[in-house]
Order: C-alpha cells, then sequence, then structure tokens
C-alpha cells in the first residue's frame, strides 16, 4: 500500500495553516492524526497534491471553560478527551463515546477534528455532540464563524467546509440542572471496529428535578449523516418519570423514522433498524434510572 | 521532495532526510534498520508495527514520517537494557510468544500501560491490548505475562475498566 507522492508541508500555528490552505488551492489537504487520511491515500480513494501537517499547531490542543460553556480544540486526541477531568465532569457521554474509538494506538494520535470533519456517518463522537447541540467554529483566512454542528455535514464524507477553511473549536453549553447521558455501540467484535449503530442519549431534569426537562438523541451510522431524533425526544420532554418509563417502548420505536440506514456488508438495514429501537429503549432505562433514582448519578 | 526531520529513536538523535509519502515505519525498518518493528496490514488494524512516541502507543504505519519531527520514539530494540526488559522475560517464561510476530508491540503497549497503571486488572489489560492482534496464543497467556509485570501482581483491585487510561 505505497502512497502517492505529494507536495507536504508543516504548519507552525493556525494563521500559517489558513495561508497554506488559502495558498495552495483546493487539492490541498490538512493531516491532523492521519488515521483517515493516511489510509485513504493508501488506498488512494483521495489523493491530493499538497498535504500540510497540522501536527505542530499546538494551539488547538486543548479543552477550556468559558462561563457557561466548554471550548475543545479540534486537535485534541481521542485518549485526553476521554481522561479530561471538566469532560467527565460536564459531559461524560462524550467521554464515553471516544473511548470506543478504535484502539488505544488510535485514541493517542486521532483527533475529534479529524472524527467530525471525516465525516463518517459511524464517526462515534458525532452522535453525543449532536446530542449535546454542541457548535463548531470553522476558521479562513477571512475570519471566523460558529455554526451548529447540526448543519456542518452534508453527507457521507462530506461537509460545510470549504477547501479553505479549519475547524477550529467545538463549543458545547454546560447543562444547568441535573444531566445525565450515555453511549451504546454496537459493533462486529468487542474491540477497533467502527459502529454498526452508535446512539447517544442524553437527558435534563427541570430545577426540581421531577421531569425531564431536556432529553437529545444522537444516532450515527443509520443515515447519510448523523442525525437527531426529534420525535422520540419530543414524546419523553416533560414527563416524569412514571410517565416517561411507560412511553419508552413506543418513544423507541419513533426513533427508527428519523433513520435511513443502508444495507452493507456489515449488517442488513433491518438489522441496524432492530438495533437502534433497542439501544434507545436501553440507554433511556439507564438514563432515567440515573436521573430520578440516583443510580450511578453524574451530576 | 524530501523533508528534513530530527527525531531521537530509542535514546538516539537522528537528523534524516525523509519521503513524505512513507510512513514512521518504513523509516524505522528502512533507514534505521530497526526490524524488530513489524509491519503487518499497513492500515491500524493489527497493532505490529506498535512503537511509542512521546511514550504513548502509537501505529507507526498510519504516521506520515515527517509527522515524527522533534518526538521522541521507542522500538522494541530500546527496550532492553544488558538484561532483557521485564516484560520480554514474562512473555518468554509465560509462553505469551508462539511465532512472536505480534510481541514487539504487544510488549510495547504492555509497557506503555504499566507506565500510567503499574497495577493493572485483567480487564484493563485487555482493553489496553485491544488494538494488537496475536493470532497464535489467544491471548491469556500474554495476559498473564503482563499481570504478572504488575508492580503488586496479586493486589486485587475492582477494575476502572477503560477508565483506568484510555
Ligand atoms: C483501525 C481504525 C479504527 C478506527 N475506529 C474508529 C471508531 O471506532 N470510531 C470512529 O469514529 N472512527 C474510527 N476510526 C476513524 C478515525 O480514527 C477517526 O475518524 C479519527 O478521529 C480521525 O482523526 P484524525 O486526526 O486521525 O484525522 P485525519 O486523518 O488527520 O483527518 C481526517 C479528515 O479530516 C480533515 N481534517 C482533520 N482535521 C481537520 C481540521 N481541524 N479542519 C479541517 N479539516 C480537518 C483531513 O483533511 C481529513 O480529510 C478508525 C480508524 C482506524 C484506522
Ligand atoms: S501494520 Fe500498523 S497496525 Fe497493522
Ligand atoms: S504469537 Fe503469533 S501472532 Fe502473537
Amino acid at each position: 500500500m505505497r502512497i502517492r507522492p505529494f507536495e507536504y508541508y508543516t504548519a507552525i500555528n493556525q494563521s500559517d495553516v489558513l495561508d497554506k490552505l488559502a495558498k495552495y488551492g483546493p487539492d490541498t489537504k490538512v493531516v491532523a492524526g492521519g488515521t483517515d487520511l493516511v489510509l485513504a491515500m493508501k488506498r488512494k480513494t483521495i489523493l491530493p497534491r499538497v498535504v500540510v501537517s497540522l501536527h505542530k499547531v499546538r494551539e488547538l490542543d486543548f479543552v477550556r471553560e468559558e462561563d457557561s460553556r466548554v471550548c475543545i480544540g479540534a486537535l485534541t486526541r481521542h485518549a485526553d478527551l476521554a481522561m479530561n477531568t471538566t469532560l467527565n465532569d460536564n459531559f461524560p457521554i462524550l467521554c464515553e463515546a471516544v473511548s470506543l474509538i478504535g484502539s488505544w494506538q488510535i485514541r493517542n494520535v486521532a483527533t475529534i477534528g479529524g472524527n467530525l470533519c471525516n465525516a463518517s456517518p459511524a464517526a462515534d463522537s458525532a452522535p453525543p455532540l449532536l446530542a449535546l447541540d454542541a457548535r463548531v467554529v470553522i476558521a479562513s483566512s477571512e475570519g471566523e464563524d460558529e455554526i451548529p454542528l447540526s448543519s456542518f455535514f452534508t453527507g457521507p464524507g462530506a461537509t460545510v467546509l470549504k477547501s479553505n477553511q479549519l475547524l477550529k473549536e467545538i463549543v458545547v453549553e454546560r447543562p444547568k440542572t441535573r444531566s445525565a447521558g450515555c453511549y451504546l455501540k454496537l459493533m462486529r467484535k468487542k474491540a477497533g471496529d467502527l459502529s454498526l449503530v452508535g446512539v447517544a442519549f442524553q437527558a435534563e431534569t427541570d430545577q426540581a428535578g421531577e421531569k425531564l426537562a431536556r432529553v437529545a438523541i444522537g444516532l450515527g451510522g443509520v443515515a447519510p449523516t448523523p442525525v437527531r431524533s426529534p420525535e422520540t425526544e419530543a414524546m419523553l420532554t416533560g414527563l416524569s418519570y412514571d410517565e416517561a418509563i411507560k412511553e419508552i417502548p413506543e418513544a423507541a420505536r419513533a426513533a427508527v423514522r428519523a433513520t435511513s440506514p443502508i444495507a452493507d456488508i456489515r449488517a442488513s438495514a433491518d438489522y441496524r433498524r432492530t438495533i437502534v429501537e433497542i439501544y434507545v429503549r436501553r440507554a433511556a432505562e439507564k438514563i432515567l434510572g440515573t436521573l430520578f433514582n440516583g443510580e450511578d448519578i453524574q451530576k | 521532495m524530501k523533508v528534513r526531520i530530527n527525531v531521537i529513536v530509542n535514546g538516539e538523535k537522528h537528523h534524516l532526510e525523509v519521503k513524505p509519502n512513507h510512513t514512521l515505519v518504513d523509516v524505522l525498518r528502512e533507514e534505521l534498520s530497526l526490524t524488530g518493528t513489524k509491519k503487518g496490514c499497513g492500515s491500524g488494524k493489527c497493532g505490529s508495527c506498535t512503537v511509542l512516541m512521546d511514550g504513548r502507543p502509537v501505529n507507526s504505519c498510519l504516521i506520515l514520517a515527517p509527522q515524527a519531527d522533534g518526538r521522541e520514539v521507542v522500538t522494541i530494540e530500546g527496550l532492553a537494557g544488558r538484561e532483557p526488559h521485564p516484560l520480554q522475560k514474562a512473555f518468554a517464561e509465560k509462553g505469551a510468544i508462539q511465532c512472536g510476530y505480534c510481541a514487539p508491540g504487544m510488549i510495547l503497549t504492555a509497557k506503555a500501560l504499566l507506565d500510567v497503571n503499574p497495577n493493572p486488572q485483567e480487564e484493563e489489560i485487555r482493553f489496553a491490548i485491544a488494538g494488537n492482534l496475536c493470532r497464535c496464543t489467544g491471548y491469556s497467556k500474554t495476559v498473564e505475562a503482563i499481570r504478572s509485570c504488575a508492580n503488586s501482581s496479586r493486589n486485587n483491585r475492582p477494575s476502572a475498566g477503560r477508565k483506568a487510561y484510555a
């Protein structure tokens, strides 16, 4: 698996990256951890003329608390995210999801920015971030723009990013009340596999801790892009524990309607749909237990 | 096009001119003749190319050669002092090596694990080595060998699972 020759540059900081992207034009690719790009270049599915490495752009490797929000630099690696205390305190769902990516070797180099920009429908960081209403900051030499992650993906392997743009950081609002979330991932083997289906379930209670004030579900691997399940979310929002427990089976069935899975060599579309229903149900039951019965309290 | 890099390999500084379309494993094996690092799948799945980069296990088949600039790399050749490393001894003694193809990578991952978690429980070991495939041993002896190098191999504490490190 030889890689075709290309022109190579190491960027030293963010503005250097943006200058180089502007200068070298559309056949240019940035490389972060390279776990997607280098493989694609070996397989010759992506053949860039110029590659700009980001490994020295340390300023985009951070997790920072800012008032009500937490900002995550695009070059932060999954291994560091999984162990980060701020993230584990506020959004354990994200830590859980990224700790299931690939292997330890992969998580030690692969970045969250690369995971999102590669835009696999099965990218494991996407469902939890969608469920957290994450926003992304996009930079180019002309300036910066912040958009919801939900409008970032445009199809399998495709995003709104233009060739002169860089994903700079991901921004997540801290939950205001008690919250809990979990990520369930279906793989063909116990580790080191992409998701066949990924279900992120995040919920918050009202101030009194009596009702569900917010329910958000992110689904991966079951549509051209990672998606939310607004119908299920609406069915559960506003309910008490007892009401929600009764509603879960119907709500889980509704989640399937947000999907349009493909059938491929790894699983049939029907199997993927069935798993969505089962995982949404399991995740909902687990999180309701956490929020209302104090099982395994997170916040 | 060639790119100049400075890299420390097994404690020794190297100034190299590398081709950007080569990966770190190519540089180690072909330029530095460190053939202990294996190249199996070439796609991040088998872990036989595992080396430590700044102390962490990584797949050297997915790292472009120039991305190693400024890093410190340890390969299996850098592990032993005058004596084999305790993990190397344990792997040999416990029968965790059959054909041996996975061993360089497996042992380096185990070393990195013990560096961050000196007393790993079985589940933690299995999670750490999930990216190192072995087609011979069935992993039981591998886990046993690693566990025997823990600083208190008889002290059983509850496993933190994958939360023990990432
Ligand atoms: C063996 C193996 C197992 C894997 N398992 C999983 C898994 O379980 N779950 C999962 O979700 N993924 C998995 N992956 C895929 C991959 O590891 C992740 O998607 C990873 O997060 C990609 O990050 P990276 O830094 O390596 O990206 P790179 O390969 O460096 O980049 C990926 C793409 O994004 C672009 N890019 C990167 N950073 C930016 C940026 N800041 N701004 C703009 N564009 C950017 C690049 O140009 C490239 O097109 C696996 C990969 C391998 C090889
Ligand atoms: S050769 Fe690198 S992981 Fe298989
Ligand atoms: S001993 Fe043969 S692959 Fe592990």
